[in-house]
């Protein structure tokens, strides 16, 4: 017994370890926003303050701030709506058809994955500047939508190929047509795969700087990753302001991974078979 | 009279391999049909075939009167239980038993009335607002059953749907869907790998082997009068006792065997096409396990038994002879057989099964 307990308390322990190392940065970006500049650039690091909003206050005054976070919103949510849209029929199709070609589509998928974003970031700079999409909210959702796409495909293909055969020749002998067996039983069975990939997506579109910044130059359409690296100019660095964004930034995404994480339950087809 | 379900030399056919060779069969409206073979047989296949599940490569099926050879499963007025149920895990037991119907754009009313018909066939009513996960393996086999009954169709298809069950419970499914078919009358085709499920459920049985039938008969024909050893050591339980013997005179109506296995090396069959045979031809002699007799008047076998298992009301014994394979017997009682022990054995009943070099019943 007390063997037990000492294992499962070093258990609990080593967790609370690696719980630690991951939730600092996490902390310190939360509690430093809360700060004013002096306890901020304190040394030592200040523990125990008298919390402030005014950073907050400050970077809500900002309409640039507000204004991006709404853009993020925009493009993180038309990319993700768009690549579980598009990605979801091709997976099934790549899980459950057999056509010319497959192998090859498939890894056409997958590759584009392989390349480095930065080494397209000129050639499709340059591509939407000609076909005048430069400065859209399209340019970032057509782009996110290459990188995203595979993601999706990736993991729904995986998830679909797992749904037993049998209940999709079960649902054609009782007439179910192509499209009724997608959206009524791969679909609903899928649903942890098409939630896991739907975050990936949204955390992608949410995060990326290097192509919103690239492509998007009027300051009304930038994304809340640009505007927060845009407080890092002139002579004076205002951390508070910095961290209360960064907060503000990772609130939407952590909140719409909570919510969709609650579909990645294991076990979903248990009871269709046996 | 018109067959319901005619089955014209099919073929199936993967790439250049041939898995069913070209079988014909036909079933009336309203038969019990029973595919059974042992696994790879191609018994599924055909039964998938006749679902449209898998295509047909050559040869034709008709369902009452209708070639449905092209037709998509379904509009082929079937309905098939698979043998894993495949039951859908998302949907309540209402929902899986209405997909069917919704596919077919039943009203609201119709639907409901349809499902909890079945449901009340199926003893299944208190069950239809839980998901499959939260069934037993019975209630989920009586689901995928009511899933099948609902639409009405013209054929029921089973694929071993009973081989997930625990003994007791598949010894019990098996007289509900022996009631079910009394019940609703139609024409239902059940595969299996149990030859006891076979015996006790069909009007006709198909016996597989390798893509061929090999034979076609009611389950007492099959038991009486095998066309081969094939059938002869599939059908019944515990299998057929085969002994090589070779034949040593011919006459009218009757054989002379010999065998060291036989009282005094020699046996006299009964055999009515025992012209058939030549003097000198290797045979080999079928006797059923349970038609043998310990202690009998005109013994036939002189064995040493090697192992009696008590079986409760009955004794399974094993026993060797020279020159043949272990040979079982059902003995009544608790006979007390001793390893070692020499044992005259007897025909109590039924008869002597003879097959000649080939394998094909004399």
């Amino acid at each position: 017994m007390s063997r037990v307990n000492a294992r499962s308390l070093l258990h609990a322990f080593g967790l609370l370890v690696v719980l630690a190392f991951a939730l600092f940065p996490f902390y310190w970006m939360v509690s430093s926003s809360l700060k004013d500049q002096t306890d901020l650039l304190a040394s030592p690091p200040v523990w125990f303050f008298r919390p402030t909003l005014s950073n907050y206050q400050a970077i809500f005054a900002d309409q640039a701030v507000t204004g991006a976070v709404l853009n993020s919103l925009i493009v993180a949510s038309a990319t993700t709506f768009l690549s579980v849209l598009l990605g979801t029929p091709a997976a099934y199709a790549l899980a459950r058809f057999e056509f010319r070609g497959k192998a090859d589509l498939w890894f056409w998928f997958i590759s584009n994955r392989m390349v480095s974003p930065i080494v397209l970031a000129l050639p499709v700079y340059v591509l939407s500047r000609q076909v005048g999409l430069l400065n859209t909210y399209w340019v970032l959702i057509l782009v996110y939508l290459t990188f995203n796409l595979p993601i999706v495909v990736w993991i729904c293909t995986d998830q679909f190929r797992s749904i037993p055969r049998d209940l999709e020749q079960s649902a054609r002998l009782e007439g179910a047509t192509q499209f009724d067996i997608f959206w009524r039983i791969y679909l609903p069975l899928g649903i942890p795969g098409v939630a896991v990939s739907a975050i990936f997506a949204f955390i992608f579109s949410w995060n990326e700087l290097l192509y919103a910044l690239v492509l998007i130059t009027s300051q009304s359409l930038k994304t809340a990753p640009v505007v927060a690296t845009n407080f890092m100019s002139g002579y004076e660095l205002p951390w508070g302001k910095i961290m209360a964004t960064g907060t503000v930034i990772v609130l939407p995404v952590t909140l719409f991974a909570l919510v969709v994480s609650r579909h990645m339950v294991r076990g979903l087809t248990m009871g269709a078979t046996k | 009279m018109k067959p319901f379900l005619k089955l014209d030399t099919v073929v199936k056919r993967y790439g250049s391999i041939d898995v069913i060779h070209g079988v014909s069969l036909e079933a009336a409206k309203g038969e019990f049909v029973v595919f059974v073979g042992p696994s790879g047989c191609g018994k599924s296949t055909l039964l998938r075939m006749i679902a449209g599940l898998e295509e047909v490569s050559d040869g034709d099926i008709s369902i009452d009167g209708r070639v449905v050879t092209g037709v998509a499963p379904a509009d082929r007025e079937v309905s098939m239980v698979f043998q894993s149920y495949a039951l859908y895990p998302h949907m309540s037991v209402f929902e899986n038993i209405a997909f069917g119907l919704r596919m077919a754009k039943m009203g609201n009313a119709g639907v409901t009335e349809r499902v909890n018909e079945a449901a009340r066939i199926l003893q299944i009513e208190p069950l239809l607002k839980r998901k499959p996960r939260e069934l037993s393996g019975g209630q989920r086999q009586r689901v995928a059953i009511g899933r099948a009954i609902v639409r009405h169709p013209k054929l029921f298809l089973f694929d071993e749907p009973l081989s997930n069950l625990d003994a007791e419970l598949r010894t019990q499914m098996r007289v509900e869907i022996a009631k079910l078919h009394r019940a609703l009358g139609v024409t239902m085709v059940y595969v299996t790998h149990d030859q006891v499920e076979a015996m006790t459920l069909a009007d006709r049985i198909v016996v597989l082997r390798a893509g061929l039938v090999e034979q076609i008969g009611s389950p007492t024909e099959l038991y009486d009068h095998p066309a081969n050893l094939f059938v002869a050591g599939f059908i019944g339980s515990p299998r057929m006792n085969l002994i090589p013997a070779t034949v040593t005179a011919v006459g009218p109506g009757s054989v002379t065997l010999a065998s060291r296995a036989f009282t005094g090396g020699s046996l006299v069959a009964p055999a009515p096409a025992a012209a058939k045979l030549e003097v000198g031809a290797p045979v080999t002699v079928g006797l059923r396990p349970d038609n043998l007799t310990l202690g009998a008047a005109q013994p036939i076998l002189e064995l040493t038994a090697e192992l009696a298992e008590n079986l409760g009301g009955s004794t399974q014994i094993h026993a060797s002879a020279p020159d043949a394979p272990v040979i079982a017997m059902i003995a009544n009682g608790r006979p007390p057989v001793q390893p070692g022990e020499r044992l005259s054995v007897g025909l109590g009943g039924g008869r002597i099964y003879l097959f000649d070099k080939d394998g094909l019943a004399v």
